[in-house]
């Protein structure tokens, strides 16, 4: 299965506490407010209560941090735009701790005592596989922003979607074709030893074969590793190019470790930025990486051709040109990722106003209006590009970037196709009873 | 490990060991929270600091050995008179605090269910225990106003008229009480899923102060504090460390850090148990996220199932990490007194060595937790100026940036490190300078005090590798 192990945890977030967190605060504020019956029965103008499964704690809390305040900007943009349906969201936030075991208690916590109409924003993949099950025998619809493949799979439920953020199979695939017209023929992975890294493995040769190019070697590093050199060995003197997807604190030692066996010469790189988000990508130890590609799904460096879409979210996120907070340089943020919860609300409201969404009784008919959705076009509500949805599947589907490093900077050089990534569905969640 | 160093570097290694060894431990730098930047510290040539590190804490046993006991002992006790004052304002603050507590505890309940939103975590986890630990080890004992039971405590004696505990803590309890509840406290922090958790906490902290405050009103608040209450037992052991003193008289000296040590009567079994177990649980919640556990454990460190999945081997590991330290202390003392051929009774020399944990404690506690305090202690602010979540300013600090960029990149991981190294060598120095001042007291001749020390030195050498090792493998959390 899949299983993203993203704690590269390098940094903690920044983040100002009169966000999202108004969330539950304003939820607190309104009970205690004498009016308080009288409005949540004006059922047209109650907020609509969203339930943030959020990682504050635990091992994906630097995640978790802008993750937050991606949510934040969204729910405040969404807002001053006359909310869904005319009614404001309202976040709860409950930290999940990064513990599947928690995220199963914290969904039933948000549908049952905060009756919050859905639960959203999940990242890791452990929480989401513990939490699905729950959402499922509860009934509420669960909006993921994970990347794993775990709901495309068909391995959840019903009332689990993606619709915000591109799955690992997905990315991997449209990866390939770029790889095996620029990169070189053979391709050596170096991988970690566990499910994130068979995602890679699993999925990068069949594409990469489409594409005219071999894999000619996997090398499986041990999650508990943290010196690398004995394991370069065995990259095959053929290999024109290195995929490499190794996450944990031992990036840093793996890519310098890499250099100074390679020297100034050795195969082409190729990693995916999941190894490194949240981290300045100028930091010592990552010299061997200039002029090397990173897939982004979206980019952290402003590019001369952004859109004003996506200029607008990143000024409403706050991070600058360089993908760091705008008011703190060193506070380097999930730009790969975060963009996910921002598209993700939009969804959600979409999907809302298709059904006619009045509160919990229309879960269903959210269920199936989520289903029906077929495309997002890219614009101020999809800002990292147009997304296909497969209403079967639950997932949707786009443009990755692939980006190379040079300059200190991470560049767009391609984008990939939607078509690039796409795959044959493997299930049909709208054959399940609701 | 191939680690390149630069002569920077190398001069920092030294100035480590040098600075520590002076004493230089609160240096006001941006740190890292333990969860983070250890990929950064990963490049670093730490090897050289562990081997530095040790061979400051022996080397500082050696020159120790030259000096004459009765010379240092003269230098470390003179006080620097500064002020007198009374105790009028005791209960006073210490009903503020309750005031605060009560505030807390009900923002818990009905505040925000963010963590890093609601101010009682924020409060308790960084405010109180990292912060009040390291204000307690500077200042004094600065908790024996600051408790949020000595005011209530007075006030319902006072007005029942039962000024006089009814009864007193039977002495065969020793510390047995504080120690156990400084265990639950520990497994609540370290190992319980939710720790930070508003209401979960709430319960937890609502429900201590009342249990505390119904024993103090059985017991006296002196007799519940002084071995009953863990938080006060903690942190007056860890005031005994600490810059200032202030005498029975209320005159307020500054002295030497661990000056008071100096004087303190040995610790019953269960006394030096509690601070062992101080220690332990600490030097665990570095070990507990290190991949060296993880793998032993079975747990891949790059796919954490999160708490809850292991709550069971953490429990043995925080119990079996206490009785691990506590039989090396308890072999270093049989051993000393056998090398020494002391006839000392064994519990009065563990009971007055045992008091050179202190400044070891202090430096783990600090160094594992100081950036928690430097980044968490940002959120506490904009936490506490609006603690119900009802969109308040109390203290013009609910809009405030949290900054947690100082805390982040390579640069302040080198920092970072430093610090903590710096933190954890000094604090193995001072406890070595402590249990050798204690030795003097109880060995007749320099060497036989310095035969009784020798195991406990090679322990706290031993130690400080322990130490540094943690601050510097790998981790995941």
């Amino acid at each position: 299965m899949t299983g993203k192990g993203r704690f590269f945890d390098l940094t903690n977030g920044k983040a100002s506490r009169r966000t999202v967190l108004k969330g539950l605060a304003a939820g607190a504020g309104l009970a205690a407010a004498p009016g308080f019956v009288r409005y949540a029965q004006a059922q047209s103008s109650a907020p609509i209560k969203i339930g943030f499964q959020a990682h504050r704690t635990g091992i994906g809390a630097a995640y978790g941090r802008w993750y937050e305040r991606t949510t934040a900007a969204a729910v405040k943009a969404i807002n001053a735009a006359g909310g869904i349906n005319g009614r404001p969201i309202e976040i709860v936030v409950e930290d999940d701790g990064t513990d599947a075991a928690r995220g199963a208690e914290v969904v039933a916590k948000l549908a049952n005592q905060h009756k919050v109409d859905i639960v959203y924003g999940t990242l890791f993949s452990n929480v989401v596989v513990g939490s699905a099950p729950t959402a499922g025998e509860l009934k509420i619809p669960y909006y993921v922003v994970s990347e794993g493949y775990h709901v495309a799979s068909g391995k959840l439920n019903r009332y689990v979607f993606q619709p915000g953020i591109t799955d690992v199979r997905a990315q991997v695939t449209s990866v390939a074709p770029w790889i095996a017209a620029n990169a070189g023929k053979k391709v050596t992975m170096i991988f970690p030893d566990y499910a994130f890294g068979y995602d890679h493995r699993d999925y990068l040769p069949p594409a990469l074969q489409k594409a005219g190019a071999e894999v000619v070697a996997k090398i499986a590093i041990p999650p508990t590793e943290s010196s690398f050199t004995k394991y370069f060995p065995q990259i095959p003197s053929e290999t024109d190019a290195i995929y490499h997807v190794m996450v944990g604190p031992a990036v840093l030692t793996f890519v310098k470790e890499l250099g100074d066996f390679y020297g100034s010469s050795g195969p082409k790189l190729f990693g995916f930025i999941d190894s490194l988000e949240a981290v300045d990508i100028n930091s010592p130890g990552l010299e061997y990486l200039d002029g090397s590609h990173f897939w982004e799904g979206s980019p952290r460096y402003a590019q001369a051709d952004d859109t004003e879409a996506q200029k607008a979210y990143r000024a409403a996120v706050g991070i600058d040109d360089n993908g760091a907070a705008v008011a703190d340089a060193k506070d380097v943020s999930t730009a790969a990722h975060m963009f996910g919860c921002w598209e993700t609300l939009y969804v959600i409201k979409k999907a809302m106003e298709d059904a006619g969404y009045t509160g919990p009784g229309d879960r269903a008919k959210l269920v199936e209006a989520t289903e029906a959705l077929t495309e997002f076009a890219e614009g101020p509500e999809h800002p990292q590009g147009k997304k296909l949805f497969n209403g079967k599947i639950h997932q949707c589907f786009g443009h990755q970037n692939i980006s190379k490093l040079e300059g200190g900077k991470l560049k767009v050089v391609h984008k990939t196709t939607i078509e690039d990534g796409m795959y044959e569905p493997e299930a049909d969640y709208t054959k399940q009873s609701l | 490990m191939s680690k390149r160093f630069s002569q920077r570097q190398i001069r920092w290694a030294v100035f480590a060991a040098a600075a520590s060894s002076c004493g230089v431990l609160f240096l006001p730098v941006p740190a890292l929270a333990h969860a983070s930047d250890r990929g950064h510290v990963l490049l670093l040539p730490t090897n050289y600091y562990l081997a530095g590190g040790a061979f400051a804490v022996a080397a500082s046993f050696l020159v120790l050995s030259l000096v004459p006991a009765d010379a240092l002992g003269r230098l470390w006790r003179r006080r620097l008179p500064l002020m007198t004052f009374g105790d009028g304002a005791r209960v006073a603050v210490s009903l503020l605090s309750f005031a605060l507590f009560a505030v807390l505890v009900a923002a818990g309940f009905w505040g925000s269910r963010d963590p890093l939103s609601n101010p009682l975590p924020l409060t308790i986890w960084t405010l109180l225990w990292t912060g009040m630990t390291l204000a307690q080890g500077v200042f004094g004992n600065l908790w024996s106003w600051l408790n949020p039971w000595y005011g209530p405590w007075w006030i319902v004696t006072r007005l029942t008229g039962r000024q006089d505990a009814g009864r007193r803590m039977p002495s065969w309890l020793g510390y047995w009480p504080a120690f156990l509840l400084f265990l639950g406290f520990a497994w609540f922090e370290l190992i319980y899923p939710a720790p930070d958790d508003p209401s979960k906490l709430a319960i937890a902290a609502g429900g201590y102060w009342l249990l505390s405050f119904v024993l103090m009103l059985v017991f006296g608040h002196d007799g519940w504090s002084s071995r009953g209450e863990f938080l006060s037992v903690f942190f007056s052991m860890l005031a005994r460390f600490s810059l200032l003193d202030r005498n029975e008289a209320g005159r307020l000296s500054l002295c030497w850090p661990g000056a008071k040590l100096l004087d303190a009567q040995p610790l019953p079994l269960s006394g030096a148990a509690f601070l062992l177990l101080a220690l332990s649980s600490v030097s665990f919640d570095g070990l507990m996220r290190t991949f060296l556990w993880l793998g032993l454990n079975g747990i891949n460190p790059l796919e954490l199932p999160g708490r809850t999945a292991m709550v069971g081997i953490n429990s043995l590991g925080l119990v079996a990490t206490f009785l691990l330290l506590a039989f090396l202390f308890g072999v270093s003392i049989l051993v000393g007194r056998w090398l020494a051929g002391s006839h000392i009774a064994l519990d009065q020399l563990g009971g007055l060595l045992v008091w050179s944990i202190v400044p070891i404690a202090l430096a783990y506690h600090l160094a594992h937790y100081l950036t928690d305090l430097l980044v968490n202690g940002q959120y506490a602010l904009v936490a506490l100026s609006d603690p119900l979540g009802l969109g308040w300013d109390l203290f013009g600090s609910a809009h405030m940036s949290v900054t947690a960029g100082i805390a982040a990149g390579a640069e302040a991981a080198w920092w970072l490190w430093n610090i903590q190294a710096a933190l954890i060598v000094g604090g193995h120095v001072l406890a070595v300078l402590v249990a050798h001042a204690a030795a003097s007291r109880l060995g007749r001749a320099m060497q036989q005090a310095i035969l009784l020390q020798l195991p406990l030195t090679a322990l706290m050498v031993a130690y400080t590798l322990f130490g540094l090792w943690l601050l510097a493998t790998p981790t995941a959390g």
